[in-house]
């Protein structure tokens, strides 16, 4: 059994990537729930946004968080571009999966060609700062990260639970037809949603790149606990995919302290598993 | 079976048996050798996954546990490398009919939820070969294992292995593409609940794809171990596999069994091609740019097109000679039960749609089942055909109870039903809709009997000039007495007619009423669910009024109209104060 | 519930609000309507009855614009609005309550309502329009947090009149409002589609229940097979063998 304090360290390290599984799964969980879009590209557009991060911060000393002030506004282009596509040649829900890989595939060849496949790793002087809470310790990258996913993950529910936008949004989802009935203007909402999306995926690629080593072919790396997230959470639920993260980071944590580190893949796997067969109707 | 086919296969593979003896150099083998790999891996995958519709993600799983049972037992074990491929067959079937019987009996798990479900099983096998004596960790080496000296090189060996592999890969697939099991997975594709109705066990044939499927990976695996030599847990339980093949068989064309080989073959060699210098990259984006362009653009895939443009240009293939049916058995007497649903109740969310209804059938009647929107009437045929199972009560068909049985045997049975709002099989053509009830309904034809057949029913109904049509290019008359060609070619011994002539103008009514007096004179008894009460009383001679999911009134039809209740459930009751 | 400051017509010249000409409607596997023409004036209560399958719904959808027609024209206060969409609709001051309701069931009953007022012209009168609204549907107010989907099929039937009401039309379709309900639903219903006609609202009512729509109207017309089959004063087509055949085939005995 593992020191109190490395317990403690390795649960407080579950708690900032169930962070960072929850912003990326935040964009993944809205096309999917609201627009019915599976997005497989949104792992290489957060990769895109982490090398874009990476590149503005090395070479042109921009720091860290305000490449997300370029990366946000581009990416939510991106975002309207693909719903655009969607909507023209009117993709299936399965379907979408299939032409957002082909993306993915695109965005990482992209990616290598560009950046080469070799590994990067984003030096800022964030890395270095440590916040101390007794004798825990909390980096600023990872710290920052986690409030990032919390703020954005609150402020989306608050939008959709609160402001006009969000209820029309809602309402789109459930029923377009019937909302455009009452002057939602479907086509419009859904070019909002799926750029907003795509810059979630944006900022959480900046967030991964404070943190993490990069290379192209760790883009698929993420794609399993991140649907596991969005799935435990309920598709469509803002704040779902922040808890089934940090639930789903929490649990690997524990087991990878208790047995080995090698164990931990199969927490959110089990969990996914457990919860398509077990919850009743549909997700 | 396709001569054609079959010659193409007797000359083909030979042919391709002999390329060792050409000594290639190990680069072009190699390359052979992974196009082979890839045309197993991707028909195996289509088996299941492109001919039902339930795209696997997890075909690297059951790829996965063929390599590290081939690992295990001749890395390890030392066992002959030849030896342990039926054995990696079995472990990967094993591990597929085990999940199949579990995933299978859950209906909400299909489309994208099958997916993300079996990505997830890959993830977790990985994970617990890689933490066990398995594996461990360092990978398995596999490069003392001898390679039996097939082919004048290892290389040759290799590609001679993969390639009767991929022959008889491409035989199954093609094989089961003709036969009875491959008509019920297109069904099962287009339309689940309906090919169940129709009589397809689809359950039993999922399971039976699936693990065709999964001992195929397996033994592809199993060859794949040794050829690569060292296998880790990394490089097999991931997203690459699956999503290869997911790639290849659309390409190619995922509802024809040849459609993957193509787009195997394709992708593999763009890759190989590419693969020299910076073009590796350029190769792995053209193959994105292919894949978005054939989803949007030619969702049949390259086969799919191909065979499209060929058919449009090849004379028409001559339709069968009808055959008229044998007539109905007479299990028994005119006038005896026939079917007797006792004490129904069906419940969904807050609504009870039936309470405890209990009703009878005679043999030979025409009975009429009416009641306003919302009595329950299309819960009841549901019940009756097997798509819902009733809270309580029989439903007793030719003296047996149908409840605990299978959906699939009320049409075994001799029951069949038209829907509503028409629900053909949209990639069949008319006379492959009508030739697939024929196939699984209470006669269990062959295939060129039960075409006859059809087209005799479809010839019945006037739909004969139409037979080669798709569904989408009929308008509604049409495919409401397709739905009705459907049910007839079953050769049902009850027949449940559910709204056929809603949206039919009135001399299209007349017809239909005269087409069902036919059938019932050619010995089906026939339940006649319908709003329009001039037809109603036209036929029946029996009526049974529901409203609220209860019986308020039964029995002569025109009695049953007059009946005060009756009048009110329709036209309902004015204002208490009146005016 | 007074609505905004309309002049209260007297019985004078009748308006023309709502004009179908002639309509063609064939759309995928919905009854279709042929050669159809109906008429709504301004402050007028018009019932449409007929049985099952006869295409109703079909009309209520193409008059809303979520149909699209084949050929014929539909004019809403003169204007042509044939080709337009069920938002220009609803910005013409015409609300629908659908047939089953549709209801945003993920959403409460509050937010349905707010989805009602979403046109910029309800938007600014929210808080009053609500107030009123609850007032005609006092079960609504105390269930204004509960969500939509767990209410009971008469609860949602008065969200779905609440929800068509925010938008402050001037037209109102309904579909079918006695569907699937107990019968004193329906009395409350019906006093409540009273309610909202003596306040200036013009209605076109869909209704399978021939007699609680005909009792209500002021005129009717009946459809079958997708025709209108016969029209007039509603108490003199209910004498009529025309609507019981229509329902229940050739009546045998004099009503």
């Amino acid at each position: 059994m593992p020191s109190l304090e490395l317990l403690g360290q390795s649960l407080l390290s579950g708690l900032f990537i169930g962070g960072l599984y929850g912003l990326l799964g935040l964009g993944l969980s809205l096309s999917w729930g609201m627009l019915r879009q599976i997005n497989l590209a949104h792992f290489a557009l957060a990769f895109l946004g982490a090398y874009l991060t990476y590149q503005l911060s090395e070479h042109f000393k921009l720091d860290p968080f305000l490449t997300m002030l370029i990366i946000v506004p581009g990416f939510f282009l991106i975002g309207m571009a693909m719903h655009w596509m969607f909507a023209k040649f009117k993709v299936t829900p399965f379907n979408s999966l299939l032409v957002t890989f082909g993306l993915a595939v695109i965005i990482e060849s992209l990616i290598q060609w560009i950046w080469s496949a070799d590994y990067r790793k984003l030096e800022s002087p964030y890395n270095d700062i440590k916040f101390q809470v007794g004798k825990l310790f909390l980096p600023l990258p990872e710290l920052m990260t986690l409030l990032i996913a919390i703020a954005l993950s609150i402020a989306t529910w608050a939008l959709l639970r609160y402001t006009h936008l969000g209820k029309a949004m809602r309402a789109m989802s459930e029923n377009p037809k019937m909302a455009s009935a009452f002057g939602i203007n479907e086509p419009m909402l859904a070019l909002l949603l799926s750029g907003a999306a795509s810059a979630f995926a944006g900022v959480a690629g900046a967030c991964l790149a404070l943190s993490f080593t990069l290379a192209p072919s760790q883009i698929y790396a993420w794609v399993g606990v991140v649907f596991s997230a969005v799935m435990i959470g309920g598709l469509g639920n803002p704040l779902g995919p922040l808890v089934a993260g940090i639930v789903i980071g929490l649990s690997e944590a524990a087991t990878m302290a208790v047995t080995a580190p090698a164990w931990a893949p199969l927490v959110s796997f089990s969990l996914l598993i457990a919860v398509l067969l077990l919850r009743p109707g549909k997700v | 079976m396709d001569r054609r086919v079959i010659a193409a296969f007797v000359v083909l593979v030979p042919l391709l048996a002999a390329v060792p003896l050409l000594k290639l150099p190990a680069f072009y083998e190699t390359f052979l050798y992974l196009v082979l790999h890839w045309i197993v891996l991707a028909t195996s995958w289509n088996i299941l996954s492109g001919y039902s519709g339930y795209f696997s993600f997890g075909h690297g799983a059951f790829f996965g546990v063929g390599i590290y049972t081939t690992a295990v037992l001749s890395g390890k074990l030392d066992w002959p490398f030849l030896s342990t491929l039926p054995v990696a067959a079995l472990v990967a079937a094993v591990f597929g009919v085990g999940l199949g019987a579990i995933v299978f009996r859950l209906p909400r798990l299909r489309g994208e939820l099958f997916g993300l479900l079996t990505l997830a099983i890959t993830f977790v096998i990985g994970t617990i070969i890689l933490n066990t004596p398995i594996d461990g960790g360092p990978g398995v080496y596999l490069s003392a294992v001898p390679v039996p000296a097939i082919g004048p090189t290892p290389s040759g060996s290799f590609y001679l292995i993969i390639l009767a592999l991929a022959a008889l890969v491409l035989w199954v697939a093609y094989w089961i593409y003709t036969a009875r099991l491959g008509s019920g997975l297109f069904a099962i594709h287009d339309d689940e609940d309906v090919a169940e109705v129709q009589g397809v066990p689809t359950f039993r044939y999922k399971l039976i794809a699936f693990g065709i499927s999964c001992a195929f990976a397996g033994m592809a695996g199993g060859i794949h171990s040794v050829f690569v030599s060292y296998v880790t847990v990394g490089e097999v339980f991931n997203i690459v596999v699956p999503l290869n093949v997911v790639l290849m068989s659309v390409l190619g064309g995922s509802r024809h069994w040849f459609g993957p080989a193509v787009g195997a073959t394709v992708i593999t060699a763009l890759l190989y091609a590419f693969t020299a210098g910076d073009f590796a990259v350029a190769g792995r984006a053209a193959i994105g740019f292919i894949l978005i362009a054939v989803i949007l653009f030619m969702p049949q895939g390259i086969l799919g097109q191909l065979l499209r443009y060929w058919r449009k240009r090849a004379a028409p293939k001559p339709l069968p000679q009808p055959l008229p049916p044998a007539p109905i058995p007479r299990t028994g007497q005119s006038g005896e039960l026939i079917l007797s649903v006792e004490g129904v109740t069906k419940q969904f969310t807050g609504v009870r749609a039936l309470s405890d209804v209990t009703l009878q059938v005679h043999r030979g009647e025409i009975l009429g089942l009416v009641g306003p929107n919302g009595s329950g009437k299309s819960t009841m045929v549901n019940v009756i055909t097997g798509l819902y199972k009733p809270e309580a009560g029989r439903v007793v068909f030719n003296g047996t109870d149908l409840v605990p049985l299978p959906s699939f045997q009320a049409a075994h049975a001799g029951i069949a039903r038209t829907y509503q709002i028409p629900r053909p099989f949209a990639s069949l053509t008319v006379l492959e809709n009508a030739t697939l009830a024929g196939m699984f309904g209470g006669r269990q034809l062959s295939r060129s009997q039960a075409e006859r057949q059809a087209m005799h029913w479809l010839e019945f109904v006037g739909l004969a000039e139409r037979a080669g049509a798709l569904p989408t290019e009929l308008n509604l008359h049409q495919r409401k007495f397709l739905e009705l060609a459907r049910a007839l070619a079953s050769a049902p011994q009850l027949v449940l007619l559910d709204e056929v002539l809603a949206g039919l103008t009135p001399s299209e009514i007349n017809n239909a009423i005269t087409l069902v007096r036919e059938i019932r004179n050619r010995g089906s008894t026939v339940v006649f669910i319908e709003h329009n009460m001039r037809a109603v009383l036209e036929l029946c001679e029996r009526l049974i009024v529901l409203n609220y999911g209860q019986i308020i009134a039964s029995g002569d039809p025109r009695k049953v109209i007059a009946d005060p209740e009756v009048i009110s459930a329709y036209l309902g009751t004015p204002h208490e104060t009146g005016r | 519930m007074p609505t905004l400051e309309r002049p209260m017509k007297q019985a004078a010249e009748p308006s023309r609000l709502l004009s179908v000409e002639s309509i063609n409607v064939s759309y995928g596997d919905a009854p279709a309507l042929w050669d159809l023409s109906l008429h709504v004036n301004e402050g007028e209560l018009v019932s449409v009855v007929g049985p099952n399958g006869a295409g109703k719904t079909t009309l209520i959808n193409t008059i809303m614009r979520l149909l699209p027609v084949r050929s014929g024209r539909i004019t809403l206060r003169g204007e042509d609005v044939t080709r337009m969409s069920a938002t220009q609709m609803c910005n013409r001051d015409v609300s629908i309550v659908p047939e089953g309701r549709l209801l945003f069931g993920q959403m409460t009953v509050e937010e349905n309502l707010d989805i009602g007022c979403y046109r910029s012209l309800a938007r600014p009168r929210r808080s009053e329009t609500m107030e009123r609204v609850y007032a005609l549907f006092p079960i609504l107010k105390e269930r204004r947090w509960q969500l939509a989907g767990t209410l009971s099929g008469g609860q949602q039937q008065m969200v779905a009149f609440g929800r068509a009401l925010m938008a402050h039309p001037r037209l109102l379709l309904i579909d079918e409002p006695s569907l699937g309900l107990a019968p004193s639903i329906v009395e409350l219903v019906f006093e409540a589609i009273g309610q909202i006609h003596r306040s200036g609202v013009s209605i076109l009512l869909i209704e399978q229940n021939a007699a609680r729509a005909m009792d209500a109207a002021s005129r009717a017309y009946v459809l079958e097979g997708g025709r209108i089959v016969t029209e007039g004063d509603p108490q003199q087509l209910m004498k009529q063998p025309a609507i019981r055949a229509a329902y229940l085939g050739e009546a045998e005995h004099p009503v």
